[in-house]
């Protein structure tokens, strides 16, 4: 929670508990360069404290770059994006390392630091945060043996295969108990079965109170896991249901 | 609970400096093949830097040598009374370019021409029958000054005549002022040439881990803890890159002095060791610590801005 009061300001003290909503983006729009095309058009949407939401589409319809926009890699070119309830568009930059501590992200290319172990990885994201050594050594074996990979602590990430890798990527995420996971194309690189195995990991993450958003072209998994899905054509949202399917009734 | 400054100083300090210590040690071992290239190249640069920079100190100690035996010589006119020697004498030493006025006598003019001819005046009665002037024997305080004071002191009452080396002085003072522009103008185009070389080296070798920087920000680390173990890590690079060749220049430059006496080469006045290392230091290392310092971090800047 000291990380969301950072990020809300010293004077604002929110706790996610009392948040409702998590994201919201209100005729949220985005643009690459001066006269390129709209990643994203005119998007309204919010997501509850808990939810699990897919973001599909296909390449280029703008999934990516709305993750982006909730991690604050990119700023919106018009419209609002409040994220925890406050408008990331307007963060300043020196509160963004809070609102990130906040949200755990999953790649589609893991991004893990090739030659640190599984269990320095894990250890990476919580020493940023400024946590003990001993809450780290408590944590960082529970975060792995929760993903699977307690055996694997010591393993440098390139002697892991891409599943563990993903599942490293996954505690990593959870390290900090972040209250929402956003995770890019996290089965991208993997295959089917290893695939299931990460998304079930994330619902498992989910049914604990964690927020999860998913951007995918996994049509097998959001056709099986029956959640939230929000639906993307060329930057618009064309379709967005609760216990959705890929492609929609 | 930890409290976070607002510009997120404070984690890398509450993990200690341990932390940064730690993190720049385990950055230096896991990138140990990139590191020594890039301390490599900063220690050849240096030494060459370095080396360069000893011989010019020298070749400029050894004109400036040359320069402050340039003296001029007042003969004193054979019929000037002592009241005139008494006031040019004077005058002399109140001069303000003048730094050393010597009377020599025409007996000791005859005493050193007969030690520089030896035996051949045996039997020359020197005190009955003196055909030498007496002289002033005077060293300006800027040796390019002398032709013009000569001139002056052309005219001052009781001056026979002025002698300098006329010619030959303005020709040793154009070759050694091209020696001193040669040299610096080398040893400035070698030092820029050494700030690009090591710059750039040390911006590569931060280039390469640019993946992790930016997956540190991904995970909220805030910049100032990202940032200070690749500063030590540049700093430590840059102080071995200055400090190797120093070491290297102490003993090539102890080697040349005993070689320089060894073969009797007497006109090599050199500078003492101490002094020129010294003088070398006090380039070398900050150049090497701010390029090691101020690479990393301008090299980080972009990385930075995720």
């Amino acid at each position: 929670m000291l990380y969301l009061k950072r990020f809300f300001g010293s004077c604002c003290r929110v706790r996610t508990e009392r948040l409702g909503c998590m994201v919201e983006a209100k005729n949220l729009s985005m643009k690459y360069g001066r006269g390129g095309q709209y990643a994203l058009d005119d998007v309204s949407f919010f997501i509850d404290r808990g939810e699990f939401v897919f973001f599909v589409g296909s390449s280029g319809a703008g999934k990516s770059t709305l993750l982006k926009l909730i991690i604050r890699e990119l700023r919106p070119t018009d419209g609002v994006l409040k994220v925890f309830g406050r408008n990331v568009g307007r963060l300043p930059r020196h509160r963004l390392p809070y609102l990130r501590r906040n949200i755990g992200m999953v790649f589609q290319d893991f991004r893990l630091m090739d030659e640190r172990s599984a269990a320095e990885n894990v250890a990476f994201a919580m020493m940023v945060t400024g946590a003990s050594r001993r809450e780290i050594r408590r944590r960082v074996p529970h975060v792995l043996g929760l993903v699977g990979l307690q055996d694997k602590a010591k393993s440098r990430i390139c002697d892991l295969s891409g599943g563990e890798q993903q599942r490293v990527g996954v505690a990593r995420a959870i390290a900090n108990r972040p209250a929402m996971i956003v995770a890019d194309e996290p089965t991208g690189n993997l295959d089917p079965g290893t695939s299931l195995d990460i998304m079930n990991l994330l619902r498992s993450i989910n049914l604990r109170g964690t927020t999860v958003l998913v951007a995918t072209h996994n049509r097998e998994i959001v056709d099986l896991f029956k959640k939230r899905v929000i639906y993307l054509e060329n930057g618009k949202v064309v379709r967005d249901e609760q216990k959705g399917i890929y492609t929609g009734v | 609970m930890s409290v976070t400054s607002k510009r997120g100083f404070t984690p890398v300090f509450s993990s200690g400096i341990f932390y940064i210590i730690g993190e720049t040690l385990k950055g230096l071992y896991r990138n140990r093949w990139m590191c020594l290239t890039s301390t490599g190249v900063v220690v050849v640069t240096l030494l060459m830097l370095g080396l360069f920079m000893l011989i010019n100190m020298n070749v400029g100690h050894i004109t400036e040598t040359v320069k402050e035996q340039v003296e001029i010589v007042v003969y004193i006119d054979e019929y000037a009374s002592q009241a005139t020697v008494d006031d040019l004498k004077q005058r002399l030493q109140a001069h303000s370019g003048l730094r050393e006025v010597r009377y020599v006598s025409s007996t000791e003019h005859m005493d050193r021409l007969q030690k520089q001819l030896g035996g051949m005046l045996e039997g020359y009665d020197s005190m009955e029958d003196n055909p030498l002037l007496a002289s002033f024997e005077l060293r300006t305080n800027v040796p390019e000054d002398v032709p013009s004071i000569a001139l002056e002191l052309e005219t001052y009452p009781g001056v026979a005549t002025v002698f300098y080396g006329q010619g030959y002085v303005e020709d040793l003072f154009a070759v050694t002022g091209v020696i001193q522009i040669v040299g610096l103008s080398l040893m400035v185009g070698l030092a820029i040439t050494a700030v690009f070389l090591i710059s750039h080296t040390i911006k590569l070798t931060v280039m390469m881990r640019k993946r992790e920087i930016t997956i540190m920000k991904y995970v909220g680390a805030t910049n100032w803890f990202i940032r200070w173990p690749f500063l030590l890590e540049g700093l430590l690079m840059g102080f071995t890159g200055a400090a190797l060749p120093l070491v290297a220049l102490y003993f090539i430059y102890e080697y040349a002095i005993e070689w320089a006496a060894v073969n009797n080469l007497l006109f090599l006045t050199l500078l003492p060791l101490q002094v020129v290392i010294y003088e070398v230091a006090k380039y070398l290392v900050p150049l090497g610590t701010g390029l090691g310092i101020l690479g990393s971090s301008f090299s980080m800047g972009r990385f930075l801005k995720v």
